[in-house]
């Protein structure tokens, strides 16, 4: 599979649909050859982008480039752009193999070329026990490696997913994940995948990007950027849990955020130095669950403390969520390794706690 | 265990460098477009005809020739066909007790043949899809086969089990019930015998279509939530499939209106219909405008009925779905 | 033992309607099939097992043509009908958008056929296209178009969207999508409507009476000879015509599971 792969750019793609805009003049690169996630909340447009790319709509103004060449225009079974879909779409009367083969039988490729390819690949599936069978008579599971490989066979450039593990149970997804970062691994072609699930992108993508309601990009970057250093309330929250405080920011000798019947926090000055803050629109302090210690006993070390009393637990078998009262009647969410099998301290409902991080492990936004 | 891979997890957000030569994006050329544009418009168009073929048949032979009937019935034309204008002088004919009295006998034996086969089809409907069991299939093999039999066969059928010498008299005499053949033929019963007999498929079969794809849950939900039979079958059960009942009814009222085989063979000439009517004008004189009149003025009542009898239903639909 | 009666007693009033409707339904059908068997003619009393009027069937000629052109009319109007539909299967297959029109199909079957063989007797008459076979084929196509188009097209639209897009994107072209895939599915549902046309055509009446001119189909013929009384080989018939109906009902029952037309 070591062709020369190209990258995917859209540009300024705008899509309506019955009056609704749907892309908002949105731009993105997929850099080739790596495993690229969309992720959004459902009806943020994720599947119509990946339509665009396919083929299946048209755009109302924009391009989409394959490398130099714009295919905006160009029909769907010219694009060398496979799609894999959510609910698998085998042909339901034909057999595994033919279902596999049909893309090469559509180009007509000689009938031994098309069998040695097809069998070497259900072997690598591990389907080659099911050749003859129809895919009713397939699992869920069965059924989405079938799809895999028909997407496959005749190398395509760009690889799109849409949601392919939706209709899978939890085990089942979890090992399909992993297969299928292995496969991108093997294949090198580019994957764009498409979920609302934001386990499945962090834990498959490269790149993601993250979409919103009004139909633009919130942010891209790399699982980690994304995850630790979201660029807005929105991603904060899309992605993993966090702890919201509405506050202003002071930049004295050392930049201080105070929230309202609550207290005042010490920031790390890099956190402030490095991107452009302006201290009059930063209003918003988040802080991730774990990144916060909670203990019954006051803690040394940690540059900023709050109590609160204990309002909910959640246990999880390796961890343990907590919901603690704050002063200002806010919530904070806390989340604990279950690190011990026997525990120094439980913590139990109402019980009077102390919350500690420290001070580079939070992140300002503006809104 | 993860894929060994080199992931870069540290950094800035950095697009890749790879193929991100913005210069090099060139415009799309616009000569290659020209042709493709006129051949896409060729197979659109005959794309466009395919598709219409069909749309196009049903025009040729099925508007235009009841618009002509229509225009027929109002166009006056001299001896020698020419089209002089347009007149309602050929209903004039027709607006008398002998004809209405026709067109209102045709509603009476539509209604009643449709009555009687929703009060018979319903259940039938009913007890194949629910009690049916194993014999599902089997019964709704053994009502399709008198379906799908020769229609001019059926009344042969009943003309030989109901006629002066036919079986059933047969059969009284040799038991001695009786003393000389009965006029089964040539009655009221008999048409209307015939017309259920032959006009029931109609209406069980879009019931039990329904009925079958309706779903058991729902009614035992209903029971559990501590609903009885007959509340069930009211509040569950006929407003979903009232939708099926509807189309058995249509079904069964429109062509029984139109009906005049059965009347003609079985009634004798004690009883005159639409279709008597239509067939004895067409087929007897020349297509004179007199009979498209009639024609015409038949459909006209059918229509107009039909919306009565649409708004009834929905009048009795929600009476008996909206009561609490 | 009165438990036992009482278990049966919600069974007992279905199993009685049941077991009365279809005593009515089949009641004559049978009387005419022991009959047609019987050496002596109606309305003699049952003498004896005889072959003898198959044996007369085989040999009056009329009959036979009847038959033989009833078959005609039914597979050309079948095949006629089949034929439309596929073109509008095509048309959608490849992108076209044809639902706004199906309502104007409804009509073939809602309009009562006496209307529409007057309608078309008298277009017939005016274009000056001579009655006879033609005339029935075309006119038995209008209810089978009726019959195919709306459920052809409801039946298309059952199937998963995603199964042509799919075929799209592995490259496939929309006549390629068509013939592989769509016409494929599709065949099972074909078959079955294709079964009914041929049915209703063969056992229609009503449009025959009015359109055929001089022709005769199997229908008219036996009204002619009902108008004759009865007659034994026309018993012999009907047992032989409900063989060719049983078969053609086994036909669609196996089909009935694919097509979920019923």
């Amino acid at each position: 599979m070591s062709q020369f792969m190209r990258s995917i750019r859209l540009e300024n793609v705008t899509k309506s649909k019955n009056g609704h805009l749907i892309l908002n003049n949105v731009s993105l690169e997929i850099p080739s050859g790596e495993f690229f996630a969309l992720l959004g909340p459902s009806g943020c447009g994720k599947t119509t982008l990946l339509r665009l790319i396919a083929g299946l709509e048209t755009l109302d103004s924009g391009r989409i480039l394959l490398g130099n060449k714009d295919i905006s225009s160009q029909p769907a079974h010219k694009r060398k752009i496979n799609v894999v879909f959510q609910n698998y779409a085998l042909f339901p009367h034909l057999n595994v193999y033919d279902n596999v083969a049909y893309s090469l039988a559509i180009q007509s490729k000689p009938k031994d070329e098309i069998e040695y390819k097809v069998l070497k690949l259900l072997k690598a599936f591990h389907l080659n026990e099911l050749i003859y069978k129809k895919p009713s008579e397939l699992s869920g599971g069965q059924q989405q490696r079938v799809a895999i490989a028909r997407a496959i066979i005749n190398e395509p450039e760009v690889l799109l997913l849409d949601e392919p593990l939706a209709a899978l149970d939890f085990k089942l997804r979890e090992k399909l994940l992993i297969e299928l970062i292995e496969l991108q691994d093997k294949l090198l072609t580019t994957f764009v995948y498409v979920t609302h699930d934001q386990f499945e992108a962090l834990t498959v993508a490269d790149q993601m990007a993250i979409m919103n309601h009004q139909g633009n990009i919130a942010q891209i970057g790399t699982p980690k950027q994304i995850y630790e250093f979201p660029n807005s309330t929105f991603v904060a929250k899309f992605v993993g849990n966090t702890n919201i405080f509405t506050g202003s920011l002071e930049m004295l000798n050392e930049p201080r955020f105070t929230v309202p019947d609550l207290g005042t926090f010490s920031i790390n000055p890099s956190i402030v130095k490095e991107k452009t803050i302006d201290p009059n629109k930063t209003t918003i302090m988040s802080i991730r669950p774990e990144k916060i210690y909670i203990s019954k006993k006051p803690v040394e070390n940690f540059s900023n403390t709050l109590t609160g009393i204990v309002s909910s637990i959640v246990y999880n078998g390796r961890s343990t969520f907590y919901e603690v009262l704050l002063n200002n009647k806010m919530k904070l969410q806390v989340f604990e390794q279950n690190e011990e099998h026997f525990p120094q301290e439980t913590i139990d409902y109402d019980d009077r706690v102390f919350l500690c991080w420290q001070k580079e492990n939070v992140v300002l936004l503006e809104r | 265990m993860l894929a060994k891979r080199k992931r870069s997890i540290t950094g800035e957000i950095k697009l890749s460098e790879a193929n991100l030569n913005i210069d090099k994006l060139s415009n799309p050329t616009l000569t290659k477009k020209k042709k493709t544009s006129l051949w896409k418009i060729f197979k659109s168009e005959a794309l466009f005809t395919i598709g219409s073929t069909p749309i196009i048949w049903q025009i040729i032979f099925f508007y235009i020739p009841l618009l002509i009937l229509v225009a027929t019935s109002l166009v006056k034309t001299s001896t020698s066909g020419q089209f002089i204008g347009l007149t309602l002088e050929h209903f004039y004919p027709l607006l008398n007790t002998t004809y209405l009295t026709i067109i209102f006998n045709s509603f009476g034996l539509s209604l009643v043949t449709t009555f009687l086969c929703l009060i018979i089809g319903f259940p039938l409907a009913y007890f194949i899809a629910f009690n049916g069991g194993r014999l599902k299939n089997v019964l709704l093999f053994l009502l399709l086969i008198p379906f799908w039999t020769n229609f001019i066969l059926h009344i042969y059928a009943w003309f030989f089990v109901l006629e002066k010498h036919g079986f059933l008299n047969n059969l009284l005499l040799d038991l001695g019930l009786i003393s000389s053949p009965l006029h089964f033929l040539n009655s009221t019963f008999s048409v209307l015998v015939m017309m259920v007999y032959f006009y029931l498929p109609f209406m069980v079969l879009p019931i039990f279509s329904s009925l079958e794809r309706f779903n058991p849950l729902l009614l035992e939900a209903s029971y559990d939530l501590g609903a009885n039979h007959r509340q069930t079958l009211q509040k569950i059960l006929l407003p979903l499939t009232l939708s099926a009942i509807r189309a058995g009814i249509f079904l069964v009222y429109i062509p029984s209106f139109g009906e005049f085989v059965i009347p003609e063979l079985m009634g004798g000439d004690r009883n005159f219909f639409v279709g008597n009517v239509i067939s004895l004008f067409i087929l007897g004189e020349k297509t004179g405008p007199v009979g498209i009149a009639f024609t015409v003025l038949s459909t006209l009542c059918l229509l107009i009925s039909l919306f009565f009898i649409n708004r009834f239903f929905q009048y009795l639909s929600k009476k008996i779905t909206g009561e609490a | 033992m009165l438990n036992a009666f009482k278990k049966l007693r919600p069974q007992l009033f279905p199993t009685l309607f049941l077991f009365l409707v279809f005593f009515f339904l089949y009641l004559p059908i049978i009387i005419l099939l022991v009959f047609s068997f019987n050496t002596r003619e109606f309305p003699a009393p049952w003498e004896g097992f005889s072959l003898k009027w198959y044996y007369e069937l085989f040999h009056t000629p009329e009959i036979w043509v009847a038959f033989f052109n009833s078959c005609i009319v039914g597979i050309a109007s079948t095949f006629i009908c089949l034929t439309l539909a596929v073109f509008m299967i095509y048309f959608l297959a490849s992108g076209g958008k044809i639902g706004k029109f199906i309502p104007i199909f409804y009509g073939n079957l809602i309009i009562p056929e006496t209307v529409l063989a007057v309608g078309l007797l008298s277009y017939f008459s005016l274009m000056h296209i001579p009655l006879g076979l033609l005339t029935i084929i075309v006119a038995h196509t209008l209810v089978g178009l009726g019959f195919t188009i709306p459920i052809l097209y409801i039946r298309y639209r059952e199937l998963d969207p995603k199964i042509f897009e799919a075929s799209q994107t592995l490259g496939a072209s929309h006549k390629q999508t068509f013939t592989k895939i769509s016409l494929p599915l599709m065949t099972p549902a074909l078959i079955a409507t294709g079964l009914v046309t041929f049915i209703l055509s063969f056992d229609d009446f009503i449009l025959a009476y009015f359109t055929s001119g001089s022709s005769l189909t199997l229908s008219l013929y036996l009204l002619s000879s009902i108008r004759y009384g009865i007659s034994p080989i026309i018993n012999a018939l009907a047992s032989i015509l409900l063989i060719i109906t049983c078969t053609l009902v086994f036909l669609f029952f196996s089909l009935k599971t694919k097509t979920r037309i019923l």
